[in-house]
């Protein structure tokens, strides 16, 4: 090994801790991209996999009824390469505990071959008995331990139906398998999919030759959205209700929606993390040029080059780079495969994809050693200025005055002396003092966000269902019924409140953006829906104009007073220009607001709602179990208890940004001290030789840690503030909104994490205090 | 001097610094010529401008007029490549306070300097030589200040230069180390053949000198020979 290589290998070693430290932070920034990226790639890739696999569709029609001849004139249009009816109905299933409502989707599958949205079975067979043979989706199979051979009874028009489970299946349309649009989460114990026989499904629901339900594949499937005009135009006589392109395919969004924040965050976190290493290793580095001037001087008058010193500089920076990277390629591939399968198995692909892709491994690594070697060469670039001639003589000693804080005589005079040392420290170091508490300030802002988020989740659930809607019981009902019913539940239950609702789907359009929403139509003077602006103004429900939620307003770019297009699907009923009167504060889901009159008189028909909401303390599902037409009876206990349950697992990955947050903040300080005491061995052998131990000079250096370390604190502050409102702009989608503002309790967990990561670096600091060799320090004059 | 290579010629050198607002004359139009084997000692109080010439000579500062030739270059028109070379290979530096690499042992201090030469003494022979052959595995901190100044010596050698230069060499030992490395550096000389040039303000230094060159406030004040040098060992001061 050349002799200046073997210096670098020794200093490395040396201070090995500090390189350790700064690694890990490299290593952590190329480990989330390795891992998220080449996951994310597994899932896409995998999803694509699938739908081509089981021909999923391009777009699916719901509508009240469409015989064969209809169907066949779909597949008659130029567009379209096949159409597939179905016959889709909800329907509750009956478990042994009576109190547990379920309800399960019953869709009906033919019995041909290049079937549309086809299944991938898992277990089990095919459906051999037409009549009473049942294929059950694999996620509420697993949820409610259903197997093969199992007896399962849906309810359907009042009747009980005993069928036996032939087969468990995964569907490329039940990748994330949720109710509606409205539930934000998965609740695979009370919903699932029964896939039964076209001849089953025609007999029970009453669909002789026909269907309410029409899937589609397009011959370029990049044409959904003209098709979807021509298709309005061909169907219109059969009662669309709903047309869904793929894009907006709730399974497919949600997985879409996935990876699009997943990659985002791919390129965000190894940003942060690398820009925070860069921002060490310059520091560290232009602090090791300085420190070694004379060896530098020593070096260019032995004979080495310029180019020579700054390569020898710059490995330290590309070594930690290097290291840094193969520990984060490494370990980002070893997490990508547990990463991959978990995403695989939440988002049900049925077969593992793993996808070895050596671009990411390449870029992780030419990340790093751009940004490592880029900021090792800023940081070593003062060693052109060094002139030999003048590095061998010792430099002039600095001209300091007096600091800020000693002009301030009152409060200096009552500072005992090891403050005073303290204080001069913190305010002549500028530079070090800016550097800790930025870094400070980025560790506190990197630990806002978990703690916030988690604040954030709360208050979307809470807030939605406690504070957003109020009622103790959703029931939904089957069909449209008259308001009477209401009146009927009201006798079987006891209840302290009931108001009906009505909710429909329908197209709103402004400009060239749609979406299909849920309309709710609510008694202006509802008790149950607290419907409020953002700045908690009480929201009113006109009698010509709607609210929305602000997912809905984010998705379709609308704000008060826009006027934007109603699509009625419903035959004979006309579309409607509709303006929006204000925008309601509620995080979760696509809703739009009207007055229920308003609403049954221009989109429906009048006297008809579509389900009751209810205030009880009675056994409301159980007595609602055979009620007829009653198709769900939800409490807002049970939506909450999920979120309990969902909240465990956020827990985990809140955690690791905790975590991260903590490496930051371990690498900054425990750096920064690290540097603080190499350069200041003189001044700490003097204070050792005017009596002070090293327990009073470790702690003089943790005073001066945690001052800084308020400072950054408060820098943080609107640091942290400007991140999360980044991260709420870019994780916005139309299922969600996350604009809840900032608890005192985040600040307050995110700076106690901080200062404990603080703590943590000041330890291990310490014992490089308790190792140094003071008489040596003082004596010594070679580098 | 007849019969001897004229190894540089030193032509009217000044360096001026800037401080501030006021110009600083730190050399004023020296003028010598060095031969090749000479032991010379460059004598002159602090402030003389003695560190200053030697840094000009070394290639490590340029001069703001007159010129320095070196085996018929002249230096001072060199680009920082050239310096670097010329000092890589023509130029063995010693300094005051040794100036070693800490983290790396003798041996490895003197090799840091000989790999990148192009014709490099052995470097083992370089050790015996110095007397250090005990103490090559030896880190400088484990060393006393005379060994490490034999060091930075043995770091100058191996480089095979033609001239050693050395800033106040024994500035920083005791008398019995200052006259060992005084001793040290006359075998280089004598045995080698090397050029020797040492700048000092310890006028007892002069006594061992083939020339010695005298200087005050940036000026050349005499440029004489010894006729009688003394060997190393009979210095007092």
């Amino acid at each position: 090994m050349k002799k200046f290589n073997l210096r670098l290998y020794r200093h490395i070693r040396q201070a090995k801790g500090q390189f350790v430290a700064v690694s890990l932070v490299v290593a952590v920034g190329i480990m989330s991209y390795v891992a998220i990226s080449l996951s994310v790639i597994d899932l896409e890739v995998g999803a694509q996999r699938y739908y081509e696999l089981n021909n999923f569709q391009d777009v699916s029609v719901e509508l009240m009824k469409i015989n064969e001849s209809g169907i066949e004139g779909i597949r008659r249009m130029p567009r379209v390469e096949s159409a597939q009816g179905r016959i889709f109905f909800k329907a509750p299933l009956e478990v042994e505990d009576k109190d547990e409502k379920v309800n399960v989707g019953i869709s009906s599958i033919p019995d041909a071959k290049n079937r549309i949205n086809d299944l991938y079975i898992l277990k089990g067979g095919w459906i051999q008995d037409k009549r009473r043979d049942v294929l059950v989706l694999e996620q509420f199979a697993e949820a409610r331990g259903i197997e093969v051979g199992d007896m399962v009874h849906p309810q359907i028009g009042g009747k009980d139906y005993e069928l036996e489970v032939k087969g468990i299946a995964g569907s490329p349309e039940y990748i994330y398998l949720m109710e509606d649009e409205q539930n934000l989460l998965p609740q695979p114990t009370k919903y699932g999919i029964l896939f039964v026989s076209e001849e089953f499904a025609q007999q029970v629901f009453g669909y002789s030759k026909a269907y309410n339900e029409v899937l589609i594949k397009l011959k370029n499937p990049n044409e959904d959205g003209i098709f979807k005009d021509e298709l309005e135009k061909e169907i219109e006589r059969y009662g669309v209700q709903r047309i869904i392109r793929r894009e907006d395919h709730v399974s497919d969004r949600i997985v879409s929606e996935e990876i699009r924040g997943a990659k985002q965050m791919a390129n965000v976190i190894p940003l942060l993390f690398l820009g925070v290493a860069a921002a060490i290793i310059a520091i560290m580095i232009s602090r090791m040029v300085k420190n070694d001037r004379t060896s530098i001087g020593v070096l260019k008058a032995i004979g080495y080059r310029n180019r020579d010193i700054l390569t020898h500089y710059a490995k330290h920076a590309f070594i930690i780079g290097a290291l840094g990277s193969v520990i984060g390629v490494f370990t980002g591939y070893l997490f990508s495969g547990p990463m991959a399968n978990m995403y695989q198995e939440f988002y049900r692909i049925p077969f593992k994809v793993r996808i070895f892709s050596w671009q990411y491994l390449g870029i992780g690594f030419a990340l790093s050693a751009i940004y490592c070697i880029g900021a090792g060469l800023w940081g070593a670039r003062s060693i052109l200025g060094i002139v030999p001639a003048e590095s061998m003589r010792p430099e002039p000693p600095k001209k300091i005055g007096k600091t800020y804080i000693q002009n301030i005589t009152f409060i200096w005079k009552h500072i005992g002396f090891s403050w005073k040392v303290v204080w001069r420290n913190v305010f002549r170091s500028r530079k070090r003092f800016i550097f800790l508490s930025v870094g400070i300030a980025v560790t506190f802002a990197t630990a806002l966000m978990p703690a916030h988020m988690l604040n954030v989740f709360e208050t979307m659930f809470y807030d939605q269902y406690g504070e957003f809607m109020r009622m103790d019981y959703e029931i939904a009902y089957n069909k449209p019924l008259s308001e009477r019913s209401a009146m009927e539940i009201s006798q079987l239950v006891d209840v302290t409140d009931i108001e009906g609702k009505l909710e429909f789907p329908f197209e709103i359009e402004n400009g060239w953006k749609s979406k299909v929403v849920s309309v709710v139509g609510l008694n202006p003077d509802t008790e149950f829906y607290n419907l409020t602006a953002s700045d908690g103004g009480v929201l009113r429900l006109s009698h010509d104009g709607m609210l929305i939620s602000e997912p809905m307003a984010y998705t379709l770019d609308v704000e008060k007073g826009d006027i934007v297009n109603l699509k009625n699907f419903i035959p004979f009923k006309d579309d409607m220009r509709i303006k929006v009167d204000g925008v309601v504060n509620q995080s979760l889901g696509l809703n739009a607001y009207m007055d229920i009159a308003f609403m049954q008189e221009r989109l429906l028909d009048e006297g008809m709602i579509t389900g009751v909401m209810i205030d009880s303390t009675d056994r409301v599902k159980e007595k609602m179990e055979d009620v007829k037409n009653v198709s769900s009876v939800n409490s807002i206990a049970d939506l909450k208890n999920i979120f309990k349950e969902f909240t465990k697992l956020t827990y985990a990955g809140l955690s690791v940004y905790a975590l991260f947050a903590g490496i930051i903040g371990f690498a900054i300080v425990y750096n920064s001290t690290m540097m603080s005491i190499n350069e200041r061995r003189l001044e700490f052998s003097s204070l050792r030789i005017m009596g002070l131990s090293k327990e009073e000079i470790n702690r003089i250096v943790l005073k001066e840690n945690l001052i800084m370390t308020a400072f950054g604190i408060v820098l943080g502050i609107p640091l942290g503030r400007w991140l999360i409102e980044l991260l709420q702009t870019s994780f916005q989608t139309e299922f969600y909104t996350m604009t809840a503002p900032i608890e005192t309790n985040s600040y307050i967990y995110a700076a106690a994490l901080t200062v404990f990561y603080v703590l943590i670096a000041q330890y291990f600091s310490s014992l490089k205090i308790k190792r140094l060799d003071f008489i040596e320090a003082l004596k010594n004059r070679i580098s | 001097m007849t019969g001897k290579t004229t190894l540089m010629i030193v032509e009217k050198i000044s360096k001026c610094y800037q401080m501030g607002e006021v110009e600083v004359r730190a050399l004023e139009d020296a003028s010598f010529e060095i031969y090749d084997g000479e032991f010379v000692v460059i004598l002159g109080p602090s402030g003389s401008g003695k560190s200053t010439l030697l840094n000009i000579i070394g290639g490590m500062d340029v001069p703001s007029g007159g010129n320095v030739l070196f085996k018929d270059e002249e230096i001072t028109l060199y680009g920082d490549k050239k310096l670097t070379m010329y000092r890589r290979n023509s130029v063995g530096f010693v300094f005051q306070f040794y100036n070693l690499m800490a983290n790396l042992t003798a041996r490895e201090n003197v090799e840091l300097a000989s790999e990148i030469c192009e014709n490099p003494l052995e470097v083992d022979l370089v050790m015996e030589e110095v007397n250090l052959t005990e103490r090559m595995d030896h880190f400088p901190s484990q060393m006393s200040g005379g060994e490490q100044q034999r060091v930075a010596i043995a770091r100058a050698v191996a480089k095979n230069p033609d001239i050693l230069l050395c800033d106040e060499p024994t500035g920083a030992l005791d008398f019995k180390t200052g006259l060992s490395i005084l001793s040290l550096l006359n075998k280089v000389n004598k045995n080698h053949g090397k050029t020797v040039m040492i700048i000092t303000h310890n006028a007892a230094i002069a006594d061992m000198a083939d020339r010695v060159i005298k200087m005050r406030s940036g000026r050349i004040i005499s440029d004489k020979y010894n006729k009688e040098p003394i060997p190393p060992e009979r210095i007092v001061w």
